[in-house]
């Protein structure tokens, strides 16, 4: 019996650690899975077989009982470290929707208005959760990370606003660039993005320097800095089309006015987990009972002894 | 008896095995990509100017249908689209249809020009953030959602209709 116990205890610590330190890689890793299963197949047998020397009665049930929540917790943590998606970002522009199958969702990104922006909300059959910071959602931990994404607004020399497009974005239609991609310049790595002004029939490429990678450019500046590079449709460089842009500063470059402005926005870290309510559940009765199986068992043992 | 209750506790772990399992099977009930997975869902709402400088909503056209049509004046589809859906406005109004043509993300006067130079009469209304095109999932302009009398999308398109599409989009929508 005290062998099911410390194998069952063993299967509960390891839940109970990926839902204090989720997130780590060796969660999905398959030797760790295949032993949480193996261990759990071993608490099945060695209970069968305690049931058998097991003398008390409520301590057998006791026992019955241990096996189950700790079965339930390896199906948990299993289930998460085999069935569940590696942990990744949702990156989404303002105003777009994004579906989860593993969520059984959309989450939708809000718009960037005055002050601070507002969380991201995830929609499921006519419900709205809003993911502040931390959500738990069943088998996934949702965080909202902020990122740093870049708002353009693009003008004719008149003036006049012109549309902005991003053919190989996530988002046709949208002015904020999300940045995903990185590159080395100049010994630092770099965020940048591209987008389209198709009545000009331009194309731009934006670079994001951070305030630190800024005091370190020629054209020493501070806070955040955009270089926009402008070419046309073929490819082509445009004339006086490369330069750098401070944050909420317009500059003219290959006939197209551009300002950046930099923004914070946030992104869904999805992180799976054991299922919360089945693994708390599947400990609490483990704990419960795995005690009350020692109690009535140790009970009963000097009485049984001393007849 | 034992034995009895054994299998009671199997066939309960085994519900729990497939309430923990099951998540990380489901599929999405709507698949569809674009406008068209708007379907069903309601119309997003927004503060807007039109080309006059007035402010408009579609808040200000519940009860009527409303064919809301993204665009941009450097798009060519959508300047071939734009006489059809002054044809299509003409013919519906009467029924309680209106048509709705978004600016997505040029300035009011360019609007105003090209509108003006196709001779076109529904409210033009300016979208300089482009937010219509981001939360209706735009894949490239023009892209046209039809909106129930409940405010409800009704259908999403991506591209340029032709007018008897946007006869048959229309026609079970309309008032007799």
């Amino acid at each position: 019996m005290i062998a099911v116990l410390v194998l069952g205890s063993a299967i509960c610590a390891c839940a109970l650690a990926e839902l204090l330190y989720p997130g780590q890689a060796v969660y999905h890793a398959g030797w760790l899975n295949v032993a949480v299963a193996a261990a759990a197949v071993l608490v099945i047998s060695g209970t069968l077989r305690s049931l058998r020397r097991v003398q008390a009665g409520r301590a057998r049930i006791a026992l019955v009982a241990f096996a189950f929540g700790t079965v339930m917790v390896a199906v948990a943590v299993v289930s998460s470290g085999l069935l569940a998606p590696d942990n990744h970002s949702v990156v989404g522009a303002p105003g777009q929707s994004v579906r989860s199958d593993e969520l059984g969702g959309s989450l939708v990104f809000p718009f960037v208005g005055q002050g601070a922006p507002q969380p991201v909300v995830l929609e499921r059959g006519g419900n709205a959760q809003t993911i502040e910071n931390v959500r738990l959602d069943g088998s996934f931990l949702l965080h909202a990370v902020p990122r740093t994404v870049v708002a353009v607004e693009a003008r004719d020399t008149r003036g006049g606003r012109l549309t902005i497009t991003q053919p190989t974005g996530s988002v046709f239609l949208s002015p904020v660039l999300l940045m995903q991609g990185t590159q080395n310049l100049a010994g630092m790595s770099v965020a940048f993005d591209s987008f389209a002004v198709p009545a000009a029939h331009h194309v731009v490429k934006a670079v994001l320097f951070t305030p630190d990678q800024t005091v370190r450019l020629p054209a020493a500046t501070s806070g955040y800095a955009v270089l926009f590079d402008v070419e046309d449709d073929a490819g082509n460089e445009a004339p006086h089309g490369i330069g750098l842009a401070r944050d909420g500063v317009l500059v003219t470059l290959g006939g197209l006015q551009l300002r950046p402005h930099v923004l914070t926005y946030p992104a869904i870290d999805v992180i799976a987990i054991p299922d919360v309510t089945v693994t708390i559940a599947g400990i609490l009765l483990a704990l419960l009972s795995g005690a009350a199986a020692v109690f009535f068992e140790s009970r009963l043992t000097p009485r049984a002894a001393s007849q | 008896m034992r034995g009895r209750a054994l299998w009671v506790v199997a066939a309960v772990a085994a519900a729990v095995a497939f309430f923990v399992i099951w998540p990380f099977f489901r599929q999405g009930s709507n698949n569809a990509v674009g406008p068209a997975g708007l379907a069903g869902s309601p119309a997003p709402v927004f503060d807007l100017l039109d080309d006059r400088g007035a402010a408009a909503s579609l808040a200000g056209y519940r009860g009527k249908v409303v064919v809301m049509n993204l665009w941009a004046s450097w798009c060519p589809p959508c300047r071939a689209e734009m006489p059809d859906l002054q044809r299509l406005y003409a013919r519906y109004e009467r029924r309680g249809v209106v048509v709705v043509g978004v600016n997505e993300g040029e300035s009011a006067q360019r609007a105003a020009a090209f509108a003006q130079s196709l001779q076109i009469r529904f409210p033009i209304w300016i979208d300089d953030q482009q937010r219509y095109g981001r939360i209706y999932a735009a894949l490239g302009l023009p892209t046209t959602v039809v909106v129930g009398r409940d405010g409800t999308v009704v259908h999403g398109y991506d591209g340029a209709l032709t007018y008897s599409q946007m006869q048959s989009a229309v026609e079970p929508l309309a008032a007799k």
